[in-house]
This record gives structure tokens, C-alpha cells and sequence, in this order.
């Protein structure tokens, strides 16, 4: 099926983009890569009248250290990413999971302002940046924000996103030299989106601790008990414990799901701590 | 339109094109190189898949537009490519390649591998296949064709290959960083819960199950109220719709409607046109309301049976147990993970409980605008719905 009539504008900057965005009143969508959104555009579930092209801003494409944060502008691709065109990234838990999107043809694309702001609970930014204890640089025409992942997602494909804004980057603390974090998925068919995955990073320099799952029904969650003790044991926890912690943190789940969140979650402990990776 | 300059296989072509039109239309239609394929048309199959800038993208989810002043090459376009110079013949001695209609998207798939990944073994060159479908070959002679490849250009098997790879961007070598052991230490950050307390309400949707070739959601919600109350409202179609956020009735006939629902699941939307029927128990106080409807412009089809049922609480209050059973079929379908819409549902029932609960209130002006949905989406205003409400069956809110 071909996408319903819309408009399309790609700005020479961002001031303009910001404006076209104000301008539309709700009805203009900002568009990255298209590989969300062309879909459905496509199967005419989403029918913006405009939408304006971001994916060529230049201060959305650059990566930069500011206060001792990395800053990676929106219109990132997964592609450059993983391919380590930005030093700051090499050898770091996002060129791993940039690696494991969807597949290249869709990574040469997609960006990862477009992932954030399409907010699919199985994709994989959105678990990477809350594990990351990201915050989102929000623009508008009236001014700018900066929101942590936690607050950003409020159900599935719902964000606190408000018309005429725009995802310009994501700020990441740095971690120290010796952290350690693992990143698993579950997925019926490589490239498709996963059925449970678990995200977890431990800094022993800054005493940060985390252990997120994702793919669950609306926005990861973190299992906060679960992570002070491993950073205090570093020892696998029991069953009986990842089960009562995924059981608090995912409600909803059915046990066949809850055993699913649980296998991921202890291969990605086993990934911190070293563990040679199970071949498939 | 925009007016675009695309270079499709090296030739300039400066087009008017409507923004809706992708690149695989564009390369088809206006480039008049029809051997690009279209499967899917959503990103899946890798049919598609065309080389924009040198790297492969799927055309049917690229917009024209957006590739303007930018290089496109298809399988028509590949004379002079060393890579393909020995992918062709090594496709043709593997049989990797029967009906035909996957094979451009494989080409612009295989070229990329043993460019980007020399070292690839089997099970890598599988991995990257993974996104591009292929209906007759099994895959044996098209992954032979791609390590037989890639065994020729080992090393500096091919200058010209080796060339074309020493041009990508990648690391600047050097060993991977050296890992350091796990230390353990007190975590002064470990996340917080504040995710979970914001999240939908446990009671809100019980476990989804597949029965009757449906999907199954139940939830609940409380108000204030006397069992009685609330299920003299409950069967009052126009008053639970005016509830509903998204509803419009046009039609309304003892316990029929009909009318839409706008429904808003982030970027998507739907505007279902449908009819409903009442059948209700009133000695039990429970109802189930059976509808069916269809979006007309993406033309999903929903079917659904909402149940619900009033239960007495010590407090005087009433219970709504209410048990969707739903099934979904076209594009909305593909998007929709039963998760996801338990998910949707569970908000939704939130949010209409919350209405019915204000709409029962003796103390609230009758035609008080509702406050708008949890669902920040639903675009429709309250009061202007129940106003129309009104309006038609001339009621006295
Ligand atoms: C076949 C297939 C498989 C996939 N598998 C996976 C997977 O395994 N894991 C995964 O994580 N993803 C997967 N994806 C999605 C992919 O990662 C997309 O790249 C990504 O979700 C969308 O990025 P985009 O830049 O293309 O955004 P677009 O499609 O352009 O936009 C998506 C949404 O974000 C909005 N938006 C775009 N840019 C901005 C911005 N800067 N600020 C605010 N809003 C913005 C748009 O308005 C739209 O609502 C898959 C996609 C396909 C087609
Ligand atoms: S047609 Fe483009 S991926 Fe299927
Ligand atoms: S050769 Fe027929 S689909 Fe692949």
C-alpha cells in the first residue's frame, strides 16, 4: 500500500525545522530515518498532513563530550554507530547494541532520536538509554528541556512528547574505565523486534548499578534491588530472587513471559561478569 | 511535489515527485530500472534494498524526497562494481538464485557483506541474511555464493575489492579495549522504581490469553457509587460512549448504536465506523456489548464482545469488571502485539471508569467537560462530544 498525501520539508537548519514543527499545530511530524515511520505511513496507520525531514540538521548528526557527558545528536545513525565513526563510541555498550538493530539496510537509516521517539517498549535505545540513565535534549520553537529516560516513556509508542518538539540529542554520563555492563535479547528471528531483553550496567567508580528489562508491555523497568545487590555480591541471584523481582517489576507478565525476562536477565549478569557467551 | 536530482545508476534524473512516493516506486516509475522488487512494502522482506550513497537502504521505507541530491544504485546499475563482478557468476554456480524476485535485494545484501565483514563465516553471513527473504533457494546456494566470495577476496585476493573496503569508515583498529574484572561495590544508584508506580495499574488488565480465536483482556475500575446507579448508566449506550474517549454515536435505536470511535495508539491512528448491540442481564447486572467495526483508510477490522459486570463493595461502592474480548485483522493488526494492547486497553478502561465516576457525581454540573484521557493521544474533546451527544437524542445529560 502507497502512504496517504502529506507534505514533506527538509529545513537548512534547525531554528527552521523547530518552526515548521510550531507551525503545523500537531499535525507535522519531524521524520529521521523513515524506518518507523515509513511503515506506517505505508499501512496508512499514521497520517500526518507534513512532515519535516530531520535527518540531515548538522547539529543533529555530530557527537561531542560536554560536561563529562557524551552528547549524541538525534539524527545519529544505528549504522554509524556501530561502524565506531565516532571515537567517543568505540568499544562501548552503545556500538554493541547499535550492532543488533533490526538489520543494516534498516541501520543505515534509522536514528536514534527516531527510535526514542517512536517508543516501541521491545526497542532497543529505549532499554540502552534508561539502563544508561540517559536524558533526552528536548527542543521547541519556545525553548529547551532536558528529560531523563525514566520520565520520557509513558506507555507503548506514548511519550512526553508535546507537539512541536523534537528529540535533538541524548545525554549520557560517562562511565569510569572499569565498568562493566551486559546487553541481551530474546528474539524469535535475528533483526526482529525481541521478546524480552535485559539491559545492565555497573560503574564501580560512580557507584551506578543497573539492571533494566525491556520488551514488556509499556516502558522498561529497573530492578533496583536486584542491581545493589549484585553490585555488593557480584554473585548470579537466585531464581527464587530474579523471579520476585521481575514478578514486582512486570505485574502483568503471564509465567511463561516471566521465565522468558528471567533466561535474559541471567545471561546478561553472566555477560557482566564475563562469562563466556552461550553460542547460540 | 518536490522538485529532486537523484542519480539513479550514475544518470542524472531532476523530477517533480509527491513526498508520499518512496524510492522504490521512484527507481521503478520515474528511473524506469524495474528490477528492484517490491514485497512487503514495510521494511520486512529486503526485496527492496537498493544501495543509496554505496550502503544499502529498503527504497519502500526511503521517501524519494529525502534522497535528493544523493546517488542510487539497483541491480541494473552494477557494471564495473568489482564485487559484483564475482558475486554474479558465483550466484549463477551455486544456485543461489531460482525465481528470481529476492535476488536484487540479495545482490545489494552480499556486496555490503563481503565488503563490510571479510572474516564472516557461515553463521555471520546467515545473521546478515536474515532481513532479506527468500521463498525458493533455502538459503544453501546463496550463502555458498557469498563465502566463495569472500574466500576469493581474502587477503589481497582482489585489489579493486581491497580498495573498495579500505574506503569505509570503521575503528581505527587497535586491540578492543581490555575489559577489567567485576569489582563489588555499594551502589549509591540502582534506579528507581518511579517507572513502575506511573505504570498502568495492576488491576487494570489481567493476563492476555487466545481463546475463541480472539485475544482476551480483562480490567476493572471502581466508583463511588451504588451497584444500581451505576448499571442504570452502564446501559445507557449514549452515556457509557459520551465515556469512552474517541466515541461518537450517530445512530441510536433501544440497544443498538452505531457511529466511530477514534482511537490514537501513539503515531497511529484508526477511526473505527461501526455498529454495537446490548444484550443485558439485568437480574445478573451484566452486559456484554458486541461490536464490530472498520478503519477506513487503513482498513483494519476489529470485532470485539465487551463484557462487564457490577460488583457490590463493602464500601457501597461498585465494582466494574469488565473483560474484552477482541480480534483484530489488516495493518493496525501488524502493529499491534497483544501486550502492547493490553497496554492501550488497560488506559482506557482507567480512563473511562474515571468519567463514569464524574458523570455520576450529583455534585458536577451534568455537562462538565471531562477532563482529556491518560492517553494523551485521544484528540476528541470531551465536551464537545457529549454536547453532540446531547444534541441528537435531545437528553437531559
Ligand atoms: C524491519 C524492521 C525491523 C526493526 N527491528 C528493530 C529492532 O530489532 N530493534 C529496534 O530498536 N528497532 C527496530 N526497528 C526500528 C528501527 O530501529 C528504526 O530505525 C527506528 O525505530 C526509527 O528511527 P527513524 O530514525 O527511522 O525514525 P522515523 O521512522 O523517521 O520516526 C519514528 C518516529 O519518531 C519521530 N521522530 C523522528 N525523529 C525525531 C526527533 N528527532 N525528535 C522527535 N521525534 C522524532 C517521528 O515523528 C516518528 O513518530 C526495525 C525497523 C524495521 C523496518
Ligand atoms: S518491499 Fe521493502 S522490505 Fe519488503
Ligand atoms: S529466488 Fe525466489 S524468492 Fe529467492
Amino acid at each position: 500500500m502507497k502512504a496517504a498525501l502529506f507534505d514533506y520539508t527538509r529545513p537548512a537548519d534547525l531554528q527552521q525545522g523547530l518552526q515548521l514543527l510550531a507551525e503545523g499545530a500537531g499535525d507535522t511530524k519531524p521524520m529521521g530515518g523513515s524506518q518507523s515511520l515509513g511503515p506506517m505511513l505505508n499501512l496508512r496507520l499514521a497520517r500526518p498532513r507534513a512532515v519535516v525531514d530531520v535527518s540531515r540538521l548538522p547539529g543533529m548528526r555530530e557527537v561531542t563530550v560536554e560536561a563529562g557527558a557524551l552528547r549524541i545528536g538525534g539524527s545519529v545513525t544505528h549504522a554509524e554507530i556501530e561502524d565506531g565513526v565516532f571515537p567517543e563510541l568505540r568499544g562501548t555498550l552503545l556500538q554493541t547494541v547499535a550492532a543488533g538493530i533490526a538489520y543494516r539496510a534498516v541501520r543505515n537509516r534509522g536514528t536514534v532520536a527516531g527510535s526514542l521517539a517512536h517508543a516501541d517498549p521491545a526497542a532497543d535505545w529505549v532499554l540502552a538509554m534508561t539502563a544508561l540513565a540517559a536524558r533526552l535534549e528536548i527542543v521547541s520553537a519556545s525553548g529547551k528541556r532536558l528529560l531523563p529516560m525514566e520520565r520520557f516513556m509513558l506507555g507503548a509508542y506514548t511519550t512526553a512528547l508535546e507537539a512541536g518538539e523534537l528529540i535533538a540529542a541524548v545525554h549520557i554520563p560517562r562511565l569510569g574505565a572499569d565498568a562493566r555492563w551486559g546487553y541481551t535479547k530474546f528474539c524469535r528471528k535475528p533483526g526482529e523486534f525481541a521478546e524480552a531483553s535485559c539491559c545492565a550496567v555497573f560503574d564501580a567508580d560512580s557507584g551506578f548499578a543497573r539492571i533494566v528489562i525491556g520488551a514488556l508491555d509499556g516502558a522498561p523497568r529497573a530492578l533496583p534491588g536486584l542491581a545493589a545487590a549484585f553490585a555488593a555480591s557480584g554473585a548470579l541471584p537466585s531464581r527464587d530472587e530474579v523471579q520476585a523481582a521481575i514478578a514486582a517489576a512486570a505485574p502483568g507478565k503471564d509465567a511463561v513471559d516471566r521465565k522468558l525476562i528471567a533466561a535474559t536477565l541471567r545471561r546478561c549478569l553472566e555477560e557482566v561478569l564475563g562469562h563466556e557467551k552461550e553460542s547460540a | 511535489m518536490n522538485a529532486v536530482v537523484i542519480e539513479v545508476n550514475r544518470r542524472s534524473l531532476r523530477k517533480d515527485v509527491p513526498a508520499r512516493m518512496h524510492l522504490g516506486d521512484f527507481v521503478r516509475e520515474e528511473g524506469r530500472q524495474t528490477g528492484t522488487h517490491l514485497g512487503c512494502e514495510h521494511g520486512v522482506c529486503g526485496a527492496c534494498t537498493v544501495l543509496v550513497e554505496g550502503r544499502p537502504v529498503r527504497s519502500c521505507i526511503t521517501f524519494t524526497s529525502a534522497c535528493d541530491r544523493q546517488s542510487v544504485t539497483t541491480v541494473e546499475g552494477y557494471d564495473g562494481d568489482p564485487v559484483m563482478a564475482l558475486l554474479r557468476p558465483a550466484f549463477s554456480r551455486h544456485h543461489a538464485l531460482q525465481c528470481g524476485f529476492c535476488t536484487p535485494g540479495m545482490l545489494a545484501t552480499s556486496r555490503d557483506i563481503v565488503l563490510r565483514l571479510p572474516d564472516a563465516d557461515e553463521a555471520r553471513v546467515r545473521l546478515e541474511l536474515a532481513g532479506n527473504l527468500c521463498r525458493c533457494t533455502g538459503y544453501m546456494g546463496i550463502v555458498n555464493a557469498i563465502l566463495d566470495v569472500l574466500e576469493q577476496c581474502r587477503g589481497e585476493g582482489v585489489p579493486a575489492v581491497s580498495a573498495l573496503r579500505a574506503a569505509l569508515p570503521r575503528p581505527d583498529g587497535g586491540p578492543a579495549p581490555q575489559r577489567k574484572p567485576f569489582r563489588t561495590f555499594t551502589a549509591t544508584d540502582s534506579g528507581t522504581l518511579a517507572a513502575a508506580a506511573e505504570a498502568p495499574r495492576e488491576e487494570a488488565a489481567a493476563p492476555v490469553s487466545g481463546t475463541r480465536g480472539g485475544t482476551n483482556i480483562q480490567g476493572s475500575f471502581t466508583v463511588p457509587y451504588p451497584p444500581g446507579t451505576v448499571w442504570a448508566f452502564m446501559t445507557d449506550l449514549p452515556a457509557v460512549a459520551g465515556c469512552l474517549p474517541g466515541a461518537e454515536l450517530s445512530e441510536h435505536a433501544e440497544d443498538r448504536v452505531k457511529g466511530r470511535i477514534a482511537i490514537k495508539f501513539g503515531p497511529m491512528s484508526a477511526s473505527f465506523a461501526g455498529a454495537a448491540r446490548l444484550e443485558r442481564d439485568d437480574a445478573r447486572r451484566s452486559a456484554v456489548l458486541k461490536g464490530a467495526g472498520q478503519d477506513s483508510i487503513s482498513k483494519s477490522r476489529a470485532n470485539g464482545d465487551v463484557s462487564y459486570r457490577m460488583v457490590a463493595l463493602d464500601d457501597g461502592g461498585t465494582r466494574v469488571e469488565v473483560d474484552l474480548l477482541y480480534s483484530l485483522q489488516g495493518p493496525l493488526a501488524q502493529f499491534s502485539r497483544s501486550g502492547l494492547v493490553k497496554d492501550f486497553v488497560a488506559r482506557m478502561i482507567q480512563d473511562f471508569g474515571r468519567n463514569v465516576a464524574l458523570r455520576l457525581d450529583p455534585e458536577r454540573a451534568a455537562d462538565a467537560p471531562l477532563p482529556s484521557a491518560h492517553i494523551n493521544a485521544f484528540g476528541l474533546a470531551m465536551s464537545v462530544i457529549w454536547s453532540r451527544i446531547k444534541r441528537l437524542f435531545g437528553r437531559d445529560g
